[in-house]
């Protein structure tokens, strides 16, 4: 058994499509942490950078859709080398998506910059960004070393970050309560943590492919949904 | 952004091996060939698909005067070579046939050792000054097609007691051993089984940085497969000819996007 075809060819080309997703993935996971920098530090410089790099990830993600179709049409791909083109195209999608969030959690540093100063929820959300960055990491090199395990482990991994959302919704309806006067910053701080938290579910989706790419299978047992704000009606 | 992929398909048009203008082809009064004009690139493989007799295979005839052996037939506009005219009267066919060399859908073997068949051309042409020259056109010819291994331990037996796969091989080695600069491939792979198939385009994809190649193939996955630049005839028409990725995936002609996704026979 040769992990090799015998045209060489295919095997780059199929090497470079992995090479641009791993690109387009280390341009998301810096998006995630220099956003979540950025809000932190309140650094409206890093936010631009954030925002202008996001370009980059959008065109990446053509370029993958581009390279996969080509290799569709010209190798007629089967078995697992169909299933790393399929894994492909949609990880690319998930990346750019998350880069999306990265983005707009930047462009809320801009307007939270002119914005009383809510105590806690920045550090918290920096822990909570750098999570999601570790799973990304994480699901990445699951990826390109086609280890399924690694990859159900950021699929359970995901509940930490979903109690961590939990926890930061209670304390800004809380900060809202306490004075009107902070339900604006809370509301942009909220969308962050909640676009966090949809980072989470995305990289968890990611997982999934990694595993599918891998077994030939997606994973059947759902995954055991953390996020239990859509049931919380008032403040204990 | 540094691309693999982008490099390893690039297609350099700079440097034209082939130059076709106003190419006609009449066997007795039928009209084969209808006003080509094309460039093939140097150290590229360029792929003429197209339905049974649409016309590629006359036209790559054509490009070594292999046309000349059919008495009806007759040849009109300019086939240049590196801006030579290959129907000049001066040119020798013999001479440009070296230059130009072919592989046929069958595989052919002479009936002598394969040593002998690879050495034929190299003798004739006197490539080689002594058997010592000779012995290492030989084995550089096997090599280059990726069959020195399989049969260096009987290079006296007999080339047709090779498998088809072989064989075809052992005629792209005899090919390449008169160092030509074209490889013309009338569908090399036809007679052959996907290993052997397989073998043969990965050969083909390592002669593209010596030489320039242009196959003739039924299989659109195959011209998909192993070209840079694809040519589609349809009826004696060149209807397409541009880089392969975007000829499979945007072609511009609606009659190439009928035939490639088996709308039209």
């Amino acid at each position: 058994m040769s992990d090799q075809h015998i045209l060489s060819a295919y095997d780059r080309d199929l090497e470079a499509i992995q090479a641009l997703v791993m690109k387009m993935g280390g341009l998301v996971e810096a998006a995630i942490l220099d956003g979540a920098q950025s809000l932190e530090t309140r650094d409206v410089e890093l936010a631009a950078k954030v925002r202008a790099n996001d370009k980059a990830i959008d065109e990446l993600e053509l370029r993958i859709n581009e390279e996969a179709a080509r290799c569709i049409a010209l190798r007629a791909p089967v078995s697992k080398d169909l299933r790393t083109v399929l894994t492909t195209l949609k990880l690319a999608g998930s990346l750019e998506r998350i880069g999306d969030y990265a983005k707009n959690m930047a462009k809320r540093t801009n307007v939270l910059v002119e914005m009383r100063e809510i105590p806690g929820p920045d550090a918290s959300l920096r822990r909570m960004a750098r999570e999601v960055e570790g799973m990304l990491r994480n699901v990445l090199d699951a990826y390109i070393q086609r280890d399924a395990k690694l990859a159900e482990q950021v699929r359970e991994h995901d509940h930490d970050v979903d109690q961590m959302y939990n926890a930061m919704f209670r304390e800004f309806l809380t900060f809202m309560m306490e004075d009107p006067r902070n339900i604006t910053a809370c509301m942009h701080l909220h969308f962050i943590a909640k676009n966090i938290e949809r980072m989470g579910d995305l990289v968890t989706n990611m997982a999934e492919q990694v595993i599918y790419l891998v077994t030939g299978e997606l994973p059947e047992d759902s995954r055991p949904k953390a996020d239990s704000t859509s049931y919380i009606s008032k403040v204990d | 952004m540094n691309d693999m992929r982008l490099i390893d398909r690039a297609v350099d048009m700079k440097d034209i091996k082939f130059s076709a203008r106003n190419v006609q082809v009449y066997y007795g009064t039928t009209h084969a060939i209808k006003d080509v004009n094309v460039d093939i690139a140097d150290k590229t493989v360029t792929a003429f698909i197209g339905p049974s007799g649409c016309g590629k295979s006359t036209f790559l005839r054509s490009l070594n005067r292999m046309n000349d052996t059919i008495d009806i037939c007759r040849v009109e506009g300019d086939i240049l070579l590196d801006g030579e005219d290959i129907y000049d009267k001066r040119v020798d066919p013999v001479q440009l046939r070296a230059k130009v060399g072919m592989v046929f859908q069958k595989p052919n073997p002479f009936p002598k050792s394969i040593y002998d068949n690879i050495a034929y051309g190299p003798r004739i042409h006197g490539l080689a000054k002594n058997k010592t020259d000779l012995d290492e056109i030989v084995e550089s010819s096997l090599k280059r097609a990726a069959l020195w291994n399989e049969v260096k331990d009987r290079l006296d037996a007999p080339g047709t007691g090779l498998s088809g796969g072989q064989q075809q091989r052992l005629c792209i080695a005899r090919a390449v051993a008169t160092q030509p600069e074209v490889l013309l491939m009338d569908e090399p792979c036809s007679a052959l089984d996907p290993i052997a198939t397989a073998q043969v385009e990965e050969l083909i994809d390592e002669l593209r940085s010596n030489f320039s190649v242009v196959i003739v193939t039924h299989s659109m996955q195959q011209a998909a497969r192993v070209s840079q630049k694809t040519a589609f005839f349809h009826l004696g028409n060149l209807v397409e000819y541009g880089e392969t990725g975007q000829i499979f995936t945007n072609p511009v002609d609606p009659r190439t996007e009928s035939y490639i996704s088996g709308r039209i026979g």
